[in-house]
């Protein structure tokens, strides 16, 4: 045989089959091209020299990972359904005299063809638009350190070739594995296989109810963020299951159930619809819950990492209420005093003075802080039965302490409050306590006189997911008593009492951090041995956009994989049941359907089967609102902004179904152009 | 009465920008009766289904005219077509054309459906039809799980539950075996019977002779016609037989 016979044999396969191949090599394509950029970014100099690079870093690996792994099921996934057209076309070189050593040979050609194609254009695509990530990424993170220069990076690109080649590789031998498995017979009927009607399987459509509504009840039950953490990856397995057996069995079941109803199914709008339907959840059943999940993902993804960065200034003012707040932290309650902290007070004048800024909305307090578990308004400190780590313990009612006595209280906020021994006011600092009493197990029972609207609680706080409350007594030692004199695990005292001092400077970013530094080793010359912590915001916020802007970004470029995919299946499940309507709609024309009746069935199909996974995705998203609203009150991003992540998130549904309706719109032309297609041949 | 008047039907197919211009009818007229049982013959390439097309009104005639029951096919409008199909027509393919997602039961509603009838009188319906052609017992049965006679006698039973003014078949026992075909041909005959019109289109002298009438094609045009009389059926089949080797040897025209 003449040389290049074979690889010509598959040239031509793929260019006649261009509108199966060409939409396969484009999304192989975008998958290289987002895995180039994501890796070429790790590497890249400018994201290097951003602030908080580690995490960045840190995110964008992980990002590839998840890529690869995607890449590689959804190749398979879309080689599978080009294969089972192909397989004809192999059948008949097989019966025409063609061994399965040729056969193999067209296709390894094919594969290889498809590889080096999808591979080269993604890289293509990828280097060009790797500037642009890079600016992007950048800019998201608010770094400055930007050269307009182009760059290639030559690991990157052996990267992207290796991991895809493994893929294709991969592909190949299943579709190696496919054909010398199979009979030239089986071969040219493969595409009709599995004609059977579909039997709808109770079992597994109610195991996919349960599971969805269990998955649900979870989601919206949950009431600590830690827990919603730990849970939520069970939660999201339960509903992935969920949704492949509700669409697989429990969309045939239903249709079952219709065509039960004489009434309903003898109608001339629902026969054909319902009956067909059966069958088309049945065939597409695992491509809708695909489609499905895949929508629920980049939602999910979409409206959290932007509410995430969209809400960081709003965090960031959450986790450091003052610009500047130092703590120091004395060895004992009685020398925290006036007197004692006299020195400190000069020393922030001083610095004030010196960077010519009045300092405002100062706080300066002393206060003792304990962790418990709080339970009927009884209070258990002792370290060795409070396990903080316990993910669990945050349901058990652990809280977190703060003890501030009534002089600084006053003096903050000009009031003349008075308090009797063991009298106190309370603040609590998300959460809420009723009781009238509060006692602590080793220390004393104190009578609440006063609930009060708001304290200036610090950082700690908020960085922190525990409940708080804030305890004004007449002074430390009055509410603290016997708590004093216990120790913590690491034997040091229980309660380390400490002062708080924080204010707003108002001077830049930079001269904020100069503040800041110096502020601490002032603090530090006074007496070395006393702990001593400083922080501003300027100096974290670089480590925020870090963090919420690298999230953001490979929310954005995962996304759009996702969608890329998500397009692709349906584009796909458009054409297969195309070719598999064209003889249903020539036998209906023959029996009396209208052209219009036809048009009009089918349209209603393709619209319940296109939309149900987006509504059904809707559906994932609502009930999924409360229990990632709780994950993000790890990020900072506490409950009362649960408006921001609900905006966020219903303008990005809003954005994905105007997308995914374009979608239907163009792939549904296609339906229908190949289905009338045939027809003109028939009649 | 006649049911079916067909007069100087001409259709011819021209290739993209009128060229390779192919007659595929030149000028056939006839007329059927009703309660007629007529076999249409003819080889492959000679008109037929091209007839059978025009007949069904899923094609349209270069000229001449087409009048079932006083109704003038090329008259009808595009869109009242289907229905007006649904409504006087009843089919019976080679194929057999039932659909794969439906029941047997469903597949014979189909057009009933369609025409919007109650499910009571859907029912009323497929009772004595599906008695009558021994199919009682399939109908909750998926197409893919009956034998091809089973299949055509189902689809027989989907063309009469309208009760149509005329059956149209199209090589009905082109894709069964030669058991199967008997039994068919037995029922076309039977249910021609009860009065109803069937015109049938076939290459099978096997088929036609269970006919009242024979009409033979060739070449676009109605070459010759003969009637069953008194003949028995292999009487009648002998006389196709002879018609046929006539016809294909150029014997003359009578």
């Amino acid at each position: 045989m003449k040389a290049g016979f074979y690889p010509r044999l598959a040239f031509d396969g793929i260019r006649k089959n261009k509108r199966l191949y060409l939409p396969y090599i484009m999304a192989c394509s975008v998958m290289a091209a987002v895995f180039y950029i994501i890796v070429f970014l790790r590497h890249d100099a400018a994201v290097l020299n951003l602030f908080g690079e580690d995490l960045i870093v840190e995110t964008l690996s992980l990002g590839s990972i998840v890529i690869a792994c995607f890449a590689c099921v959804f190749m398979f996934y879309t080689n599978s359904f080009l294969m089972r057209r192909r397989k004809k076309e192999f059948g008949l070189y097989n019966i025409l005299g063609m061994g399965k050593r040729s056969l193999v040979l067209i296709v390894s050609c094919e594969t290889v063809t498809v590889a080096a194609a999808s591979v080269a254009i993604g890289l293509a695509a990828g280097i060009t638009l790797s500037k642009l990530a890079e600016l992007l990424l950048v800019n998201l993170l608010k770094g400055s350190s930007v050269d307009y220069s182009f760059k290639i990076d030559a690991g990157a690109i052996a990267q992207t070739a290796a991991v895809f080649s493994v893929i294709f590789l991969l592909i190949l031998l299943n579709s190696v594995r496919q054909i010398i498995f199979s009979t030239s017979i089986s071969l040219l009927r493969a595409e009709n296989f599995g004609e059977k009607p579909p039997k709808a399987n109770w079992l597994f459509g109610i195991a996919g109810l349960v599971l969805l509504a269990a998955a649900y009840y979870i989601a919206v039950t949950i009431t600590s963020p830690i827990t919603a953490l730990v849970v939520f990856f069970f939660a999201v397995l339960m509903v992935i299951a969920g949704t492949y057996l509700i669409m697989i069995s429990g969309s045939v079941m239903f249709c079952r159930i219709l065509q039960k109803i004489k009434g309903y199914y003898y109608r001339p709008n629902h026969f054909v619809s319902v009956s067909s339907m059966a069958y088309r959840m049945k065939r597409n059943g695992a491509g809708l819950a695909s489609i499905c999940i895949l929508s629920t993902m980049v939602l999910v993804m979409i409206s959290s990492t932007t509410s995430l960065y969209f809400g960081m200034e709003y965090a960031l003012g959450e986790r450091y209420p003052r610009e500047v707040t130092s703590s120091v932290i004395f060895e004992s309650e009685s020398v925290l005093n006036d007197e004692s902290l006299a020195p400190y007070r000069k020393a922030a004048e001083d610095i004030s003075n010196k960077y010519g800024f009045a300092p405002t909305d100062t706080v300066d307090y002393r206060t003792g802080a304990v962790v418990g578990y709080l339970e009927n308004g009884t209070v258990e400190t002792d370290a060795g039965v409070v396990d903080y780590l316990d993910a669990k313990s945050i349901d058990k009612g652990v809280c977190q302490f703060y003890f501030v006595p009534l002089d600084d209280y006053n003096r903050m906020f000009n009031t003349r409050e008075k308090l009797d021994s063991k009298e106190v006011m309370i603040y609590m600092y998300r959460g809420s306590y009723d009781l009238p009493e509060i006692t602590f197990n080793n220390g004393e029972t104190l009578k609440i006189v006063k609930r009060i609207d708001y304290f200036p609680t610090d950082g700690d706080a908020a960085m922190s997911i525990l409940p708080t409350m804030v305890i004004i007594s007449k002074d430390l030692e009055d509410a603290l008593g016997g708590l004093l004199k216990l120790a913590d695990y690491s034997g040091g005292p229980l309660v380390s009492p400490s002062w708080i001092y924080g204010f707003n400077a108002g001077v830049p970013a930079e001269e904020q951090i100069n503040v800041m530094n110096e502020l601490y080793s002032r603090f530090k010359e006074i007496s070395p041995d006393r702990r001593c912590h400083t922080e501003c915001v300027e100096d974290s916020r670089a480590g925020f956009y870090g963090l919420y802007g690298g999230l953001f970004f490979l929310g954005v470029m995962l996304s759009a994989v996702f969608i890329i995919a998500a397009v692709l299946i349906i584009y796909y499940k458009q054409l297969a049941e195309g070719y598999e309507d064209q003889p249903r709609f020539g036998i209906m024309q023959k029996v009396g359907m209208t052209d219009r009746e036809i048009r009009r069935s089918i349209n209603s199909q393709l619209l319940t089967v296109f939309f149900l996974p987006l509504i059904l995705a809707a559906t994932h998203l609502l009930f999924a609102f409360p229990i990632i609203n709780k994950i993000l009150l790890l990020f900072n991003l506490a409950a009362s902004n649960a408006t921001l992540y609900g905006i966020v998130t219903v303008i990005c549904f809003a954005v994905f179904a105007l997308m995914y309706s374009l979608v239907y719109k163009i792939t549904s032309n296609t339906y229908y152009r190949i289905v009338t297609g045939g027809r003109e041949r028939t009649s | 009465m006649s049911i079916l008047e067909v007069s100087g039907i001409k259709k011819i197919y021209s290739g993209r920008f009128g060229g390779n211009r192919v007659e595929a009818l030149k000028n056939v007229s006839f007329s059927v009766e009703s309660g007629e049982f007529v076999a249409i013959m003819g080889e492959s390439g000679s008109g037929k289904t091209t007839l059978l097309n025009i007949l069904a009104a899923l094609d349209k005639p270069t000229s001449g005219s087409v009048i079932l029951d006083g109704m003038n096919l090329s008259a009808i409008k595009e869109s009242a077509i289907a229905r007006f199909r649904r409504d006087n027509l009843g089919f019976v393919f080679q194929e057999f054309n039932l659909l794969d997602t439906f029941t047997v039961e469903d597949n014979i509603f189909l057009p009933l459906v369609l025409a919007g009838k109650p499910y009571r009188e859907m029912e009323d319906r497929l009772r004595p039809i599906a008695a009558k052609l021994g199919i009682p017992g399939l109908l909750k049965k998926y197409p893919y799980e009956i034998s091809g006679g089973q299949k055509q006698r189902a689809a027989v039973a989907r063309a009469m539950i309208t009760d149509p003014k005329m059956i149209l078949a199209d090589e009905p026992t082109g894709a069964l075996d030669s058991r199967s075909s008997d039994e068919l041909l037995k029922l076309f005959s039977d249910v021609n019977m009860l009065g109803q019109t069937v015109l049938m289109v076939t290459h099978s002298v096997k088929a036609a002779s269970v006919a009242g009438r024979v009409m033979f094609i060739k070449d676009g045009e109605v070459f010759h016609q003969i009637y069953r009389g008194a003949n028995t059926n292999e009487q009648f089949y002998q006389r196709i037989s002879d018609t046929l080797i006539m016809i294909a040897t150029g014997g003359a025209r009578k």
